[in-house]
């Protein structure tokens, strides 16, 4: 009796873990969705020649990194409530506040790893795709972008396996992620199981992850 | 029949003095042109300029009777719209000095991606195509080979052909063979030779000074961005006129080259 006790125990921790897991894997994937095409828009609005083009996406860049995830997360949630003029304040769902502020932040990133994957990319190239005719879109989606693609593997992988666990930061806002529901159930049955078990289920996560990005890596090793 | 016609063509650099400084000349249709001319003379930007990679900042460009580019009266430039600048643009062809293949692309893929996306040719017609030039180069074994399994002689070969691949009347080269070692030249030279066997209309930049010789109909010897003198090889290299010329020839040390 005492070993079934135990097992639906287990069951039952595990449901409510894996339960909290869905919403951090859809936090996830919502804001790669969003977040690595905006990104790109974001890099090549960087490396704009005109001035009024490059200076507020520089700007943007600079606010999203220099500061805290967890404080742009409150900001997205509270500012179009607290700081908006009275009669056009409007409050976002919880969740779509957090994709929103995800998305961007990411993107700062996304942004700043695809600019130096365009700029690594030799001048030579370009001028060969001109001379035969190629334009401008042509050249940059079937000449530059799947260069750039191979090199910059890496770097965006370690921004995903981040983003795995940044998902965590979302309970400020009272999201019942992975890492919240895990917490709440550790200090209701005075024990640190929930936590060990959420911790696994993120290393579980990142193994995926990073196998992902192994195979798509050996997949662009055809060249160098 | 002209293609090519230049008209004192001027570029300078962030206004700094002048690198290409009223250059004319013209090329008939078939013709073998060899520039030479001392490191820095203007060379390669007179070549970037013609094939649209530099702005130039005056001078009239018309390439089969068709104006590229052409100054007013007022000294503003003025390029062709760009719809017919790109369809003008595609009677151009070039190779540099780097190859500058694409390296995502097997060498079939690098030579028929701009006749296929470009030229609207279906894959298959364009896949005959570079499959008839591959046999040219005497690189049919190296299809499906990547760029970096190519020696710097084959992959030069391979940019040959990509830039043939589109059927340009004029092909331009910008010492093709200066990036690779000695040893190497000789096979990319031998294709050029053969196509001006073919009758290529082709100008080449070069520091062959042999190889200038042999295949070219006319030389041109640049010199600080001007064109100092031009003539059929014999002219050149054997009673050049212009002191800077001789100067130059004499430098390079002629008599161990031959
Ligand atoms: N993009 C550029 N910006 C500024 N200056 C340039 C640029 N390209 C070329 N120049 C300058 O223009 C001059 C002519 O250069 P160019 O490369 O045309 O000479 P070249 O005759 O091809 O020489 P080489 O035989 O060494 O290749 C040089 O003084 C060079 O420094
Ligand atoms: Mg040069």
């Amino acid at each position: 009796m005492f070993a079934t006790d135990n097992s639906i125990r287990i069951i039952k921790l595990l449901a409510l873990l894996l339960n909290g897991a869905l919403t951090s894997l859809q936090i996830f994937f919502l804001t790669l969705l969003f977040s690595l095409p905006l990104g790109l828009l974001i890099a090549l609005g960087r490396m704009a020649p005109q001035k009024w083009i490059n200076a507020p996406i520089k700007l943007f860049i600079l606010i999203m990194r220099g500061t805290p995830l967890l404080l742009q997360l409150i900001f997205v949630y509270f500012a179009p409530f607290y700081m908006l003029p009275e009669g056009f304040k409007f409050s976002l769902p919880r969740f779509t506040a957090a994709i929103i502020a995800f998305s961007l932040n990411y993107a700062a990133y996304f942004a700043e790893i695809y600019r130096g994957g365009i700029e690594s990319i030799s001048q030579g190239q370009y001028e060969a795709a001109a001379v035969l005719g190629f334009t401008k879109t042509q050249t940059f989606f079937r000449i530059i972008l799947p260069q750039v693609i191979k090199r910059i593997l890496p770097p965006i992988c370690n921004e995903v396996i981040t983003l795995v666990k940044d998902s965590a930061l979302v309970q400020i806002l009272g999201i019942s992620e992975l890492f919240r529901v895990a917490k709440n159930e550790s200090s209701r049955i005075f024990s640190t199981t929930p936590l060990f078990v959420a911790g696994l289920l993120y290393l579980f996560m990142n193994w995926i992850v990073t196998r992902v990005f192994e195979t798509a890596e050996k997949k662009l090793s055809y060249y160098h | 029949m002209q293609i090519l016609k230049v008209e004192n063509l001027y570029k300078s650099f962030d206004g700094a003095d002048d690198v290409v400084t009223g250059v004319s000349f013209k090329i008939n249709t078939g013709e073998v042109i060899a520039v030479i001319g001392p490191s820095g003379s203007g060379k390669s930007t007179l070549l970037r300029c013609l094939t649209l990679l530099e702005k130039i900042d005056h001078g009239t460009i018309i390439v089969a009777g068709e104006t590229m580019v052409t100054t007013l009266p007022n000294g503003q430039v003025s390029y062709t719209p760009e719809e017919k600048l790109r369809k003008i643009r595609l009677r151009l062809g070039m190779v540099f000095q780097n190859f500058n293949l694409f390296p995502h692309f097997s060498v079939v893929q690098n030579i028929t991606e701009a006749p296929i996306r470009v030229g609207g040719l279906s894959p298959a017609k364009a896949k005959d195509i570079a499959f008839e030039l591959l046999s040219k180069i005497g690189l049919s074994d190296k299809a499906d080979a990547y760029p970096y399994q190519l020696s710097g002689g084959q992959a030069q070969r391979v940019a040959i052909a990509r830039a043939l691949a589109m059927k340009p009347d004029i092909l331009f080269f910008d010492e093709p063979t200066s990036a690779l070692d000695p040893e190497l030249t000789g096979e990319v030279l031998k294709v050029i030779r053969t196509l001006a066997a073919e009758h290529m209309t082709m100008m080449v930049v070069t520091h062959e000074m042999s190889f200038a010789r042999d295949v070219a109909d006319r030389v041109i010897f640049m010199d600080k961005g001007e064109i100092i003198e031009e003539g059929t090889p014999d002219k050149i290299f054997g009673n050049p006129t212009n002191k800077r010329t001789k100067l130059f020839l004499g430098n390079l040390n002629l008599n161990s080259g031959f």
